[in-house]
C-alpha cells in the first residue's frame, strides 16, 4: 500500500514540475527556509564537498557516492520530445554584472560539475576584453547569449537545435549530425564540439534529455543550456548558483524580476539604471543575456590573476597584461 | 497516516539514484571523532499544513567541514502531552540527512493549558548509533493575509491571533513579519513590520508585473519565533501589470516551419527541374521503342540520309 | 555508306584502348589503389577514433576537408556550365573536349561531397537530413542542388553517350571484347538505330538538358557561396560572394579542364582530335576569367579594407601576417601569374597554357584554404586558450590522405572510364564530317548548277 502511494506520488511531482506550477510553494518554499534559516554556513561547505558525497547510514557504514551520479529528480525527466516546448509563460533573460567579476572562475567549475565537462570544455567562459586601447580591461565571462535571433538555429539542417518559447536555445544531441554549420554560424563561439568518445558518454545511469545535456555524444554540439532542469525546481542555473560575488543574475523576463540568489531586483530597473547592454548588439542577434558595463569594478584586474598557470596563460597575449607583467604585478 | 506524498517521492529518488549508482562504496568507519547534530524545526505552511524537519548530521570535531549526513535513518515524530506520546508519523532521512512529515491542517493536536503543542522527534538508536531526541513547544498561530484595494491603494492587511480552549480568537503582539513578493526563484523582500494588537498594514505603492496572467504572490513570513515557531502565509492576487507578451512569429528562419515564400519557391524550383527529368526520360523511353520496332523489322530500308 | 565506313574507322581508332592493358599502366593503377587504400584507412581511423584524428578544433571546426569540397563542387559545377554552353551554342569545338568535361563534372560531383561527409561527426545519422528537413538551413539547400544536379549531370552524360554506345555495340563484334562490355554496349545504347526521329529526338532532349544544366550549376554556385556569406563571420558575410564563387568556380574548372585536356592528349595519343587551337582557345577563357576573378577578389579585399571595420581589420592582419606567403601564392601569383603568362599571344602555346593552369589551380586552392579557415581562427569573442590546435589550425595526415585519396580516386576513375568508352565523342565526331559533307554537296550542287 506504501509502494503505491508512493508511486502515486511520484507521477504526482513529475505532474508538479512539468506544469512549472513553481509558484505553488508547498514543499520547496519550507525546505528552503529551513535550510536558509539553520545552516548558512553549510550551503557553502556542500560546495566544497566535491565530486564525492559521503552518507553515514544508520548502522554505521560509510556510503560513497558520486555527487553526479545523484539526480535529485529522476521522476522529473524530460524527454528529448517535451524538451522542445519550455516551461510556459516564461521567458529567461541573465544579465552578468562586470563590474562585480573578479575571475573566480567559480561560474566555470559549477558548470562544468553540473553538466559532467571535462577542464578545457566550458559553457561558461571567461575571457579578458579590452574595449579600447585607454580602457582597462574587464573579466567578461560569456556563455550562450539565447538570442532572440539564433544564427545557429537559423541553419541547423535537422532542428537538432531549437528555441523554445521560454528564449531557451538547446541542443537535441540525439537528433545532432555534427556539420558544424552552427559551430560556424555563432558569433559568440558558445558552441563546442565533442571530437571523440569518452567513457562518461556510456554513463546511461541518467537518461539523456537536452535539459541537462547529460550524457554528451561523441560527435554532436553541446553549449550552454541556462539548466532549465534546475529552473524547473525553482533553482538557479549552476553558475548563477556557484558564483561567490553575486555576479549572474537570472530571472523570468515576464516578472521583470533576477535574482542572484542573494538578492532580488527589477529587471527592467536593474538594466536602465546600471546601463545594461548587450554583447555585439550591432549583429542583430537579439541575446537574452545583458551586461552591466565594468564601471566602478570592485576589485583590480590583479586580483583576477590569483588563477592556475594555465588559465594565467590563456590571458598572456593582452597587451594591458603584457604591460602588467612588465610592472611585476602578476 | 497522513504525510504528504512529494515527501516520499523525495526519498525514492534518492534511493533509486543509489542503486543505479554502481561506485558506491561502504566501509566501516571509526565515528568517535564525530558529534552527530540532531536539529528539529517546525512551519506551519501557507495552506495551514505543519511541515515537521529533522536534519541528523554528523560533524568531524577536528575538521568542521568534513560532515556525514545520515541517510535513511527513520525518525519518528510525535506529540507529546504529559507523558503521553501521540505517534503523528515517521520518515526516513534523505541523503542530506533530512527527514520531513507534512501534517495537514485537520490535524488535531494535544495542548497543554497554556496553549502549547508539545512536539518531539525520536530516532532510536541502533549498534552504531545512540538514540536521539528533540522537542519544540509551539502555539498554533493563525496568520491571516488579506490583500484589498481600500481607496484604490493596494494594502497588505495581517491579522494574527491565537485561538483559546473556548473558541476564541485572541489577538497577539510584537510578531516581526517579513512581506516578499515571491517570485519563480527567489523572493523579493517588499516590507518589514511588527504585528502590534493582531494587525499590520502596509500599502504598496511600487507596482510589479506579475506573472503573464497578471497575478503577484505575496507571502508573509514570521521567523524562529519563541513562541510560534515559522509561519509562512502567501495569497495571489490580480495586482500585476502585465508585461507585454513577447510572441514569437511560427514562420521565420529559426522555427520549425519556415516562411511561407520558402516553400513556395523551393516547390517551383525543384518542380521545374524534376518535371524536366521526367520528360527527357519519357523521351529516352520513346527513342528505345522506336529503336526495338527497327529491329523486328527487316534492315532493308535503313538507311540513313 | 560513306557514314558507316567512318564509323568503323572511329571506332578501329578508338577501341584498341579497351582490350590492352600495359605494364605501366598496370603499375599507375596499383599506385593509384595504394593511396586510396591508405585514404581508407585514415577514413576508418576518423570513424573510429573521432574527428580528434583530424586537425579540426573548436573555433576552426571545417579544415582542408571543406577546402577540397569547395574546390571539387565548383570544378563539376564549371564542368556542367562549360559542357551546357558547348552544346547548347553549337559550339564547334566541343567536338574535342565535351566528353572530358563531362566526365570531369560527373566524377567531381561523385568525389567533392564525400568531403562535406567526411566533415560530419555523425555520418550513421546522415538519414536525418532527410527525415527532420529544415528547408531554412542552406545545407538544406546545399543537399537538394547537389543530388538534383548528380542527377541532371547523369542524364545529361548519358544523352552524349547514346550514339557512341550505338557505334560502339554494331562494331564490338569485330574485336575480341569481353562480353560482359559487348552486353553493357548494347543494354546502354537503348537501340539507339541513327534514325533520323531518333536523332531529332535525343538532339532537341539534350538540348533542354545542356540549358538546365547551366542554370542548375548556377543555383548550385549560389547555394555553395552562401553556406558562406549567410553567416555573420567575418571574410564570409559578403553580398558578392555568389558571383564570386561563380567566377571563382569558373576559374577553376576551365583550369582544370585545361591541364585534364593536355594529360588526356599526351597518354591517349589524341593529338590529332585536342589540338593547339583548343588550348589556344582555353587559354584565352582562362585569361578572361582571371581577369574577372582577380576584379572580384580586389573588390572583396579592397572595401574590407577600405572600411575598416574592426572584426575585418583583425581578419586581414591575419591574411597579411601570419598567412603572408599564402595570401601572396593565392592572390598575387595564382591570379596575375595565369595573366601574365596569358596576355602574350606568343605564350599561348600548350605546355605554357597547361602551366599557367596549374598555377591557377594551386593559387585557387589556397585561395579557398584563405576563406575558410582563417575566418574560423577570427571570431568576434577573441579565442583565449593555451591548446596550440585550438588556436590555429593545421591539418593532420589523416585530411591530407584522404585528400590524396579523393585525387588518386577520380583518376582511377577517369582512367577506368576511359578504358571503356571512348574519350573523345565519336558522334560529336560524325556531326562534324556530315555538317562537312553537307556543305560540299551543296557546293557541288551550286557549282553543278
Amino acid at each position: 500500500m506504501k509502494n503505491k502511494q508512493i508511486e502515486e506520488g511520484a507521477t504526482d511531482r513529475r505532474k508538479f514540475l512539468k506544469l512549472g506550477l513553481l509558484t505553488s510553494f508547498t514543499a520547496i518554499a519550507s525546505t528552503s527556509i529551513i535550510t536558509n534559516l539553520a545552516a548558512q554556513e553549510e550551503e557553502t561547505e556542500k560546495e566544497a564537498t566535491g565530486e564525492v558525497m559521503r552518507l553515514l547510514t544508520p548502522d554505521g557504514k560509510i556510503v560513497e557516492v558520486s555527487a553526479s551520479n545523484i539526480n535529485k529528480y529522476p521522476e522529473a525527466f524530460i524527454t528529448p520530445e517535451e524538451s522542445r516546448k519550455g516551461i510556459p509563460d516564461r521567458k529567461f533573460v541573465m544579465v552578468i554584472d562586470l563590474a562585480k567579476c573578479k575571475n573566480a572562475r567559480k561560474c566555470v567549475e559549477g558548470c562544468q560539475k553540473g553538466h559532467n565537462l571535462d577542464y578545457h570544455q566550458e559553457f561558461m567562459q571567461i575571457k579578458l576584453i579590452q574595449d579600447n586601447p585607454l580602457a582597462e580591461p574587464y573579466w567578461f565571462p560569456k556563455n550562450c547569449m539565447h538570442c532572440d535571433e539564433p544564427p545557429c538555429v537559423k541553419v541547423c539542417p535537422t532542428g537538432a537545435t531549437f528555441k523554445r518559447e521560454d528564449n531557451i536555445v538547446l541542443v537535441d544531441n540525439e537528433r545532432c549530425i555534427g556539420c558544424k554549420f552552427c559551430v560556424t554560424s555563432c558569433p559568440y563561439s558558445a558552441r563546442i564540439f565533442n571530437w571523440e568518445h569518452k567513457a562518461k558518454f556510456d554513463d546511461k545511469s541518467q537518461p539523456y534529455s537536452p535539459e541537462t545535456n547529460v550524457p554528451g555524444a561523441t560527435g554532436t554540439v553541446m553549449k550552454c543550456d541556462f539548466c532549465p532542469d534546475l529552473l524547473r525546481q525553482g533553482l538557479l542555473p549552476h553558475c548563477a548558483q556557484s558564483c561567490p560575488e553575486g555576479v549572474i543574475y537570472f530571472g523570468d523576463r515576464n516578472e521583470d524580476i533576477v535574482t542572484n540568489g542573494a538578492e532580488t531586483v527589477r529587471f527592467s530597473e536593474l538594466i536602465n539604471k546600471r546601463g545594461g547592454y548587450r554583447h555585439l548588439e550591432h549583429l542583430g542577434t537579439k541575446p537574452n543575456v545583458y551586461y552591466l558595463p565594468a564601471v566602478d569594478k570592485l576589485y583590480e584586474l590583479e586580483d583576477g590573476f590569483d588563477v592556475n598557470e594555465e588559465v594565467k596563460e590563456r590571458y598572456k597575449n593582452v597587451p594591458y597584461v603584457q604591460e602588467l607583467k612588465k610592472q611585476g604585478k602578476i | 497516516m497522513k504525510s504528504n506524498l512529494y515527501n516520499h517521492t523525495f526519498f525514492i529518488s534518492i534511493i533509486a539514484a543509489l542503486l543505479l549508482c554502481t561506485n558506491g562504496i561502504a566501509q566501516q568507519i571509526d565515528l568517535s571523532n564525530y558529534s552527530m547534530r540532531f536539529v528539529f524545526k517546525t512551519v506551519k505552511q501557507a495552506d495551514n499544513s505543519r511541515l515537521l524537519e529533522v536534519s541528523f548530521i554528523g560533524f568531524n570535531d577536528a575538521d568542521r567541514k568534513d560532515k556525514l549526513p545520515v541517510f535513511g535513518a527513520e525518525i519518528q515524530f510525535l506529540n507529546v502531552l504529559n507523558d503521553e506520546e501521540i505517534i503523528l508519523g515517521s520518515s526516513k532521512t534523505s541523503k542530506e540527512g533530512t527527514a520531513q512529515l507534512i501534517l495537514l491542517e485537520n490535524q488535531k493536536y494535544a495542548t497543554d493549558e497554556q496553549g502549547y503543542i508539545n512536539l518531539k522527534a525520536r530516532f532510536n538508536s541502533t549498534d552504531a548509533l545512540s538514540i536521539e531526541e528533540a522537542d519544540i513547544m509551539v502555539k498554533d498561530l493563525h496568520l491571516d493575509l488579506n490583500l484589498s484595494e481600500i481607496d484604490s491603494v493596494k494594502t497588505v492587511t495581517l491579522t494574527a491571533f491565537t485561538i483559546n480552549s473556548l473558541g476564541d480568537k485572541i489577538p497577539v503582539s510584537d510578531l516581526d513579519v517579513i512581506i516578499n513578493l515571491n517570485t519563480m526563484l527567489s523572493k523579493m523582500n517588499i516590507n518589514e513590520g511588527t504585528i502590534i494588537d493582531g494587525t499590520y498594514t502596509f500599502e504598496m505603492t511600487e507596482s510589479f508585473s506579475g506573472n503573464t496572467k497578471g497575478e503577484l504572490t505575496i507571502s508573509s513570513i514570521i521567523e524562529e519565533n519563541d513562541e510560534y515557531g515559522n509561519i509562512i502565509q502567501e495569497k495571489k492576487v490580480q495586482w500585476g501589470t502585465i508585461n507585454k507578451q513577447v510572441k514569437f512569429n511560427d514562420h521565420s528562419l529559426w522555427t520549425k516551419a519556415a516562411p511561407i515564400w520558402m516553400y513556395v519557391l523551393l516547390s517551383i524550383l525543384l518542380l521545374g527541374v524534376y518535371i524536366n527529368f521526367i520528360y527527357t526520360i519519357v523521351n529516352l523511353v520513346k527513342i528505345k521503342r522506336e529503336g526495338d520496332n527497327i529491329k523486328t523489322e527487316p534492315k532493308k530500308n535503313y538507311t540513313v540520309y | 555508306m560513306n557514314i558507316q565506313s567512318r564509323k568503323r574507322e572511329l571506332f578501329k581508332e578508338f577501341a584498341p584502348r579497351l582490350e590492352t592493358t600495359s605494364t605501366v599502366s598496370k603499375i599507375y593503377i596499383s599506385f593509384l589503389i595504394a593511396i586510396i587504400l591508405v585514404g581508407i584507412y585514415a577514413f576508418y581511423l576518423q570513424m573510429s577514433e573521432g574527428q580528434i584524428v583530424t586537425g579540426m578544433r573548436d573555433n576552426v571546426v571545417w579544415g582542408i576537408y571543406e577546402v577540397n569540397f569547395i574546390l571539387l563542387v565548383c570544378i563539376s559545377y564549371s564542368g556542367a556550365f562549360i559542357s551546357g554552353i558547348l552544346h547548347f551554342f553549337h559550339t564547334p569545338w566541343k567536338t574535342a573536349i565535351a566528353r572530358i568535361v563531362e566526365i570531369i563534372t560527373v566524377l567531381s560531383l561523385l568525389i567533392g561531397p564525400i568531403y562535406i561527409l567526411l566533415c560530419m561527426g555523425r555520418l550513421d545519422r546522415l538519414h536525418y537530413l532527410f527525415m527532420y528537413p529544415r528547408i531554412q538551413s542552406p545545407i538544406t539547400w546545399d543537399i537538394i542542388a547537389i543530388i538534383t544536379d548528380i542527377v541532371a549531370c547523369f542524364i545529361y552524360l548519358y544523352l552524349t553517350f547514346i550514339p557512341d554506345f550505338a557505334i560502339l555495340r554494331d562494331h564490338c563484334e569485330e574485336r575480341d571484347i569481353p562480353k560482359w562490355v559487348k552486353k553493357m554496349y548494347k543494354t546502354l545504347a537503348i537501340g539507339y538505330q541513327d534514325t533520323k526521329t531518333q536523332r531529332d529526338r535525343l538532339h532537341k532532349i539534350t538540348r533542354t538538358m545542356s540549358a538546365i544544366i547551366i542554370v542548375l550549376a548556377i543555383v548550385a554556385y549560389t547555394v555553395l557561396a552562401w553556406i558562406f556569406s549567410l553567416t555573420l563571420q567575418p571574410g564570409w558575410n559578403s553580398t558578392i560572394f555568389a558571383p564570386y564563387f561563380i567566377v571563382g568556380g569558373l576559374f577553376s574548372g576551365v583550369a582544370f579542364i585545361i591541364v585534364t585536356m593536355y594529360l588526356v592528349r599526351k597518354f591517349y595519343k589524341l593529338e590529332k582530335y585536342i589540338r593547339k587551337m583548343h588550348f589556344k582557345v582555353g587559354g584565352i577563357i582562362l585569361l578572361i576569367l582571371a581577369m574577372l576573378y582577380g576584379y572580384f577578389t580586389f573588390t572583396e579585399y579592397f572595401s574590407r579594407w577600405f572600411s575598416h571595420k574592426a572584426i575585418d581589420t583583425d581578419l586581414l592582419d591575419k591574411l597579411f601576417t601570419r598567412y603572408f606567403w599564402e595570401f601572396i601564392l593565392a592572390n598575387y601569383v595564382g591570379i596575375l601569374g595565369p595573366i601574365g603568362i596569358l596576355f602574350f599571344k606568343k605564350l599561348r602555346t600548350i605546355n605554357w597554357v597547361t602551366i599557367a593552369s596549374v598555377i591557377a589551380l594551386v593559387g585557387i586552392w589556397i585561395n579557398r584554404y584563405l576563406i575558410v579557415i582563417p575566418t574560423l581562427e577570427t571570431p568576434y569573442v577573441p579565442i583565449q586558450d593555451t591548446r596550440v590546435d585550438y588556436i590555429f589550425y593545421a591539418a593532420s595526415w589523416v585530411e591530407i590522405a584522404l585528400s590524396f585519396a579523393g585525387i588518386a580516386a577520380f583518376l582511377l576513375m577517369f582512367t577506368l572510364i576511359g578504358k571503356l568508352v571512348p574519350l573523345v565523342p565519336m558522334n560529336y565526331i560524325l556531326d562534324s564530317h556530315l555538317e562537312t559533307n553537307k556543305v560540299k554537296q551543296k557546293v557541288n550542287k551550286e557549282i553543278s548548277e
